[in-house]
């Protein structure tokens, strides 16, 4: 029924089927057979000869019918479709068996006639045999509709459990999937670093550890507060890249020197939030900090015909350690380009230069 | 004991020195800002006790251990990097984390001292264990249990327990600063340690062939058969 099941999961539940099958037609037939030979005297042979065909008849038309419902995923359906489908379902094989049980010798077992006849001998009643067909066919059609009830109330069940449990999984991958993205976006290296830097200062000198601290706390509360998908002007984002960058270059101290060059019309410019912040990151995770001497960090942004050009340049050692140039934040900042932007925004790693590495960045300065 | 810092970042560089004021026995010789100045500095001032960062420009924390000929004692310090080191297998790397607690600093120091009084002297110029780095993995591989030092062009194949790491040394260069009773010149390309000498026995081409434990068959050529015989007393 569910295809997403384990196959575990799916011998297991196809075992309990046949039980309950075997079980559930063996007794009804078992309760008949008793029921003819001791109310009707109907020969025990016969009896049972008679009602075990109509007993296996029942069961294999049943199994028939699950496979029919699971070809036409009759689970999908709303109530009223289902209930008329059970219905008519319900009749058409009610009607060969019924057919079936008139001709053989048992069907006095669901023959009212003789009843009627004992407890009330006055009323004289004789049904007519299209009667008593019509009779033995509403028997089994409704004996298949308590099958079908049976059995969407089992399968409902269990989609019931599975749905649950699906629910809890759901819910603890998406928790899963947030931590990793606030964990990339905090960049731990970065953070660890700047606190033993922060220490260092305290002692050094205790203007530029407060100075520090605050820096470090603008950064995180950038970092950590701002929604995926807002939008922000360039110059507010220079202005925390600005804040890093200082940070950075405490650390990094003389090997780290920046060039930031922004012209007015380019700073108003909406621009997706830390995704400048990301490529300065990767410029000193990859390029400055794999060089002994460092290196300077060039920003630059223009506007031409309507787009912006913003570039981050930065030195790089000549066969980068590990290829993670194209790494996690990188991928990311080009998924949430194209969610906001579409096809009219862009962002290129060029390493066509041996020793330079320029992320290009291009957005339509009227989205 | 004379000991070195090497990290990047200048403000690290002065924050560890500043904690290693409680620790007067402690003696800073120098530091280094990256992987050559690092090797270099090493083995000019021979200090006994590195503070080593693992990501450095030029290469990792790492790279200078497997650069280096002598490796001294080693305290990893990192910010962030705690999963690489504890991927040693070996408990004669201690890591502290950035910004540094004073009492885990105690405590590696302590460590440290202990090893040092443990140790048995030696004399200088002979080698007691080196550093392999194989792929991802690195060991302290201690010199005795080493079966056989075989040269691959400018490489050294250990064999070393189940273990065969390739060092990025000459055989020749690193032959000077073995232990002459344990390890022994059987030809050309290989050295053997004596002590893993299973059984010796005599070629079908009249040489002499030794079966290491846990090692090949080594051919000691006819050179040195006839030192072979007298350092085995055969």
């Amino acid at each position: 029924m569910n295809e997403s099941q384990s196959p575990i999961a799916q011998s297991k539940s196809q075992q309990l089927y046949w039980m309950y099958q075997i079980v559930g037609w063996g007794a009804f037939t078992l309760a008949r057979i008793a029921g003819a030979i001791t109310a009707f005297r109907i020969p025990w042979f016969k009896a049972t000869l008679e009602l075990g065909i109509l007993g296996v008849t029942g069961l294999v038309l049943s199994h028939g019918l699950r496979a029919y419902i699971r070809r036409h995923h009759w689970n999908d359906l709303s109530i009223p479709q289902l209930t008329k489908r059970i219905i008519v379902a319900g009749l058409v094989l009610g009607t060969p068996l019924g057919i079936l049980t008139q001709l053989t010798a048992v069907a006095a077992l669901q023959d009212l006639g003789p009843l009627l006849r004992e407890y009330a001998p006055g009323l004289d009643v004789h049904f007519s045999v299209p009667i008593q067909f019509a009779h033995q066919i509403v028997n089994w059609a409704l004996l298949f509709m308590l099958w079908l009830a049976i059995y969407f109330t089992a399968i409902g069940l269990r989609e019931y459990r599975s749905a649950r449990l699906t629910q809890s999984e759901l819910a603890r991958a998406l928790q899963l999937a947030e931590l990793r993205l606030l964990k990339s976006q905090l960049n731990p290296h970065f953070l660890f670093n700047a606190l033993n830097t922060v220490r260092s200062l305290i002692a050094d000198n205790p203007a530029r550890a407060q100075d520090a601290v605050t820096r470090l706390a603008k950064t995180l509360r950038y970092t950590l507060t701002s929604p995926q998908d807002e939008l922000v002007t360039l110059s507010q984002e220079l202005g925390i890249v600005a804040d890093y960058l200082e940070l950075e270059s405490m650390r990094f101290e003389d090997r780290l020197r920046i060039e930031l060059h922004v012209p007015d019309d380019a700073a108003g410019v909406q621009i997706p939030v830390m995704l400048l912040q990301t490529l300065v990151e990767n410029a000193i995770k990859h390029g400055i900090a794999q060089l002994p001497s460092g290196g300077l960090l060039r920003v630059s942004a223009t506007v031409q015909s309507e787009m912006l050009m913003l570039d981050v340049e930065n030195p790089r050692p000549p066969a980068p350690a590990r290829r993670s140039q194209e790494g996690v934040g990188l991928q990311n900042a080009r998924d949430r380009l194209r969610l906001l932007f579409g096809e009219r925004a862009s962002l290129e790693l060029d390493l066509s230069r041996p020793s330079v590495a320029t992320a290009r960045l291009r957005i339509p300065v009227n989205p | 004991m004379k000991a070195m810092i090497i990290d990047d970042e200048p403000p690290a560089r002065r924050e560890l020195r500043r904690l290693l004021t409680g620790f007067p026995w402690v003696e800073i010789v120098g530091e280094a800002g990256n992987v050559d100045q690092a090797v270099e500095m090493v083995e000019t001032l021979t200090p006994e006790l590195l503070f080593l960062d693992i990501q450095m420009p030029g290469g990792s924390g790492f790279d200078v251990l497997t650069r280096l000929e002598d490796v001294p004692q080693v305290i990893f310090t990192t910010a962030h990097d705690e999963h690489a080191v504890r991927a040693f297998k070996v408990d004669a790397l201690d890591y502290l984390l950035k910004p540094i607690e004073t009492a885990r600093l105690a405590e590696a120091l302590g460590r440290v001292r202990s090893t040092q009084a443990a140790r048995t002297p030696r004399p200088d110029a002979i080698l007691e264990k080196i550093f392999v780095r194989d792929g991802d993995r690195c060991w302290f591989v201690p010199l005795r249990e080493v079966r056989l030092l075989s040269s691959e062009g400018n490489y050294i194949r250990l064999s070393w327990g189940e273990s065969h790491p390739l060092l990025g040394r000459a055989l020749a260069a690193l032959e000077q600063r073995l232990d002459p009773n344990r390890f022994f010149r059987a030809n050309r390309r290989q050295i053997i340690n004596l002590e893993f000498i299973e059984s010796v026995d005599l070629g079908v081409n009249g040489r002499l062939h030794a079966q290491l434990r846990g090692g090949p068959e080594v051919e000691i050529s006819r050179r040195q058969a006839r030192l072979f015989k007298t350092k085995m007393s055969i």
